[in-house]
């Protein structure tokens, strides 16, 4: 591990304080799931009394990398940092799970295979060919029953978002010109959160540019899979840094957070300067355009809003979604929940590989939105939105989660 | 460890009860302390009988025993030093009781003290001890450690307010102590020794406290001194009024330095002395309260007042106080948290040795804490990896100890000795003390099970 990660190690004190705040803890009440016991065992891992080994990378893997540890901490220790770190070192001792090793080697350095493969569940979802799915063995991976992995499996749209929109948008003479960087779930999974960004935006008479892109880099990046992390970053950057841009939007809290840290983990002057034109779609549409907005009905259909864990941390990230859905009084009625900023439990694929934990931490969530009485839950996370979705299910509950900007478009004719 | 004993001891409480994975004993070997020890089993039993069965097998065994909360402890307390087994309370985590009527509640150990506080303050009743990490820690580590806090000067610490206990004896027996009543002298007072034994007479399994009615309202001063010595005689002077306020707490020099160039609030960094006040009780009372101790403040030469009562404004002169702790470990990252205390009207001598011991043995030993009931936290802070600055830090932890004996006071406040006071104990107990320690502990622990070597 890095020297600078030594001294974010010598920071814990082992105060214990991380237990109050971690979801996993709350749910198993167990050591080893919390930063505490993480960093115990990094230092134990240094002094080589431990080697990388099946249960370590269990624990090590049992994180949702929320950051709420951090927030709360005494002493800053950034936790998230320190377990990113960690799972670099585990993937350089033993290798990253060859499912895993697949995907990142495989379909995310290219954005074109992505797509096909994309196209190819797409298929298999509508077409029901299950036996495809079932014959790869890919499902097999996640330990969980057949039926619920189909069902938590994303919907593919069976066009990728990105290649149904024209790279500009074409405006006379635009206010402001904007490059939109998509993220793979909107482009393959949500292509109506893509549709719904560009109505809103140029509605407002502003240019966007929808260049060529690759995945952030966060699913490889989460996983210690440094290199692809770096490549994805890289290549983003080169298609971004020449456009004659304001801001580069986002309506993924993820793939901002992952752009917001470009800087650091290229260190180059290119990452710096595009990493502050980087903007969430609602702070975008708040402290930018400074929206105004004429709901179409008096409908006064109660949404309350879930925080994003990559995006409450970021400037304005709890306010601006929230002050953009009191914008679409009286057509929606913003009420708040409790545990509004608690985790979901999505957190990348942590919902495919630790199913049962992750629907025992939305579990939570779930019922605080019972008890707003809100029939939407909006939120400004794609991944975020696919879990809520799934849990709202499986309780059986009629709420259905949205992206905000979904919302906001339906203002728009 | 015995196969065939910890074949019994899944068979009694459930293999998923039971840790023995190397990585994960690594992750109980800890506490808020910087001393380890792995244990060889780590189990979580789920009631009073479970705790009694695995007792009874580690005296057959002979196998040690160390009873764990959340594992915030800043003693060593739980700390499995003799390997053996880490027993985790945190499964008995039920509220069984809560009496409006007799004023009292009953709890399981595991059940986390500021929990406990929501829970009974949504009744409009109120539980005094409020330990730092009350987020976290457990109301039977709070117990087995005589746990304090902030408001202790005012309201006591936990020992005031457990009235009866469930105890598994070190043998294995279960036992009960105290009740329900205020008053009881029925035998020995057994609770009282019990809370604060550090888990090395009994093991926990149920807890009775009393309860008070919540105060009704509450005021915050912020009073910012040019010399030490003023705030010191504030603090007198206000008791002296016959104003006993929740909490007086102190920040020094350095750590009003520390804090500001952390939070950049605006703190004045030429004033020697910052308090921080709170009065609390019914409307009348508390405006009459915190008149007085502006009155004493201006007395005492006090720079500036500031007043709070509103939550958010009270919050508000509270960050520079919460912010000590992140502030500090900007210094050095590893802080070793000392809570010898004195008797109140010593404050200043104490805090004038604190000051000497860390010029002498070049530590940076920033002085905060509860002025009030003289549970000063001296801090150091080192970087535990710098072997010779962590001697010298041992060599002013020893030194902080006497000045605290010397002038009355005692070794430990609320931390309690565990692992770290125990080669000064005897400063303060002397021989007699330390063998009548001893001859209990040998009476009602035989075979030395319970968390041995633990205190003496």
């Amino acid at each position: 591990m890095e020297y600078k990660y030594q001294d974010i190690l010598k920071k814990c004190s082992r105060c214990g304080g991380c237990q109050a705040h971690c979801p996993l803890f709350a749910e198993t009440g167990r050591e080893p799931y919390v930063a505490r016991g993480k960093i115990e065992l990094i230092e134990n891992l240094q002094a080589s009394n431990i080697q990388w080994n099946d249960r370590l990378a269990e624990i090590f893997s049992t994180c949702l990398l929320c950051g709420s540890c951090s927030e709360n901490c005494p002493n800053e220790v950034e936790v998230v940092k320190l377990v990113q770190m960690s799972r670099k070192d585990l993937m350089a001792a033993r290798g990253l799970p060859i499912i895993k090793k697949n995907i990142f080697q495989h379909l995310l350095k290219y954005d074109g295979r992505l797509k096909t493969v994309g196209k190819l569940l797409a298929f298999y979802q509508k077409s029901g060919v299950q036996k495809l799915a079932r014959g790869t063995g890919i499902l097999s991976l996640f330990p969980m029953q057949l039926a619920e992995k189909e069902r938590i499996l994303p919907r593919i749209s069976g066009k990728a978002f990105r290649d149904t929109y024209p790279d500009e948008t074409g405006l006379k003479s635009p206010r402001l010109k904007v490059a939109y960087f998509t993220g793979c779930v909107t482009n393959l999974v949500t292509p109506k959160v893509g549709a719904s960004v560009l109505k809103v935006i140029n509605s407002n008479n502003v240019e966007v540019i929808i260049p060529k892109q690759y995945c952030c880099g966060v699913p490889a990046l989460a996983s210690g899979e440094i290199g692809v992390g770096k490549f994805l970053a890289e290549e983003n950057i080169k298609y971004f840094k020449d456009l004659d841009v304001d801001y580069i939007i986002m309506d993924c809290a993820t793939c901002l957070s992952t752009w917001l840290e470009y800087p650091e983990l290229l260190k180059s002057q290119d990452a710096e300067h595009l990493a502050k034109k980087v903007m969430d779609i609602n702070r975008f549409l708040i402290e930018v355009i400074d929206i105004k907005l004429n709901p179409p009905q008096e409908l006064g259909i109660k949404v309350t809003y879930h925080d994003p864990c990559h995006l409450k941390r970021t400037p304005g990230g709890k306010s601006n979604p929230r002050e953009l859905l009191k914008h679409l009084n009286p057509n929606y009625q913003f009420v708040e929940m409790a545990l509004a900023d608690r985790c979901c439990g999505s957190a990348g694929s942590f919902n495919l590989t630790h199913y049962d934990l992750s629907q025992k931490v939305a579990k939570h969530k779930i019922e605080s939105i019972a008890k707003s009485k809100a029939e939407i839950v909006a939120s400004a996370c794609p991944s975020c939105i696919m879990q809520l979705n799934h849990s709202l299910q499986n309780s059986g509950s009629k709420v259905e989660a949205k992206h905000v900007i979904e919302l906001v478009a339906e203002c728009y004719k | 460890m015995d196969s065939t004993y910890l074949k019994r001891i899944i068979k009694t409480i459930g293999k998923e009860n039971v840790i023995t994975e190397y990585e994960d004993r690594i992750c109980y070997s800890y506490d808020g302390t910087f001393q380890r020890g792995i244990p060889e089993v780590v189990v979580f039993p789920g009631n009073t009988g479970e705790v009694a069965e695995i007792i009874k097998l580690a005296n057959i065994e002979h196998i040690p025993v160390s009873p764990r909360g959340a594992g915030t402890g800043l003693s060593g307390g739980s700390i499995p030093e003799a390997h053996g087994i880490a027993l985790v309370l945190t499964r008995m985590n039920k509220i069984k009781e809560i009496s409006k009527e007799d004023l009292m509640a009953v709890v399981e150990p595991g059940v986390i003290t500021g929990h406990f506080h929501q829970e009974i303050e949504k009744m409009g009743m109120f539980y005094p001890p409020d330990p730092a990490s009350l987020k976290t820690c457990t109301m039977g580590g709070n117990v087995a450690e005589n746990a304090g806090g902030p408001r202790a000067f005012k309201y006591g610490v936990t020992k005031d307010y457990v009235l009866g206990l469930e105890v598994v004896t070190p043998t294995g027996e279960i036992m009960r102590t105290g009740g329900r009543t205020v008053k009881n002298v029925t035998g020995y007072d057994l609770t009282r020794l019990l809370t604060g034994s550090e888990g090395t007479l009994g093991i926990i399994t149920e807890i009775t406290v009393r309860l008070l009615p919540k105060p009704k309202d509450k005021k915050t001063a912020l009073v910012y001194f040019d010399q030490l010595k003023d705030a010191a005689k504030t603090v007198t002077s206000i008791i002296y009024e016959g104003v006993i306020p929740a909490t007086i707490e102190l920040m020094d020099r350095v750590t009003i330095n520390c804090v500001e160039k952390y939070t950049k609030q605006g703190l004045p960094l030429d004033v020697e002395a910052i308090l921080l006040m709170e009065v609390d009780g019914s409307p009348a009372q508390v405006a009459e309260d915190i008149q007085i101790i502006e009155d004493v403040c201006k007395r005492n030469n006090c720079r500036n007042t500031e007043i709070a009562s509103a939550y958010e404004e009270r919050e508000r002169l509270w960050k520079a106080r919460r912010a000590v702790s992140s502030a500090i470990v900007q210094l050095k990252p590893t802080k070793i948290s000392e809570d010898a205390t004195v008797p109140r009207s010593k404050i200043p001598e104490m805090v004038k040795s604190l000051k000497e011991i860390g010029t002498k043995y070049q530590l940076h030993l920033p002085v905060f804490g509860h002025a009030g009931d003289g549970n000063l936290h001296p801090n150091i802070l080192a970087d535990k990896n710098d072997h010779d600055e962590m001697e010298r830090v041992e060599k002013a932890v020893g030194e902080i100890f006497q000045a605290a004996l010397a002038l009355g006071g005692t070794l430990s406040g609320e931390h309690g000795i565990g692992i770290m006071k125990k080669p000064y104990l005897q400063w303060e107990l002397g021989e007699v003390g330390l063998n009548y320690l001893r001859a209990i502990k040998k009476a009602v622990d035989p075979n030395n099970i319970l968390n041995p070597g633990k205190i003496f």
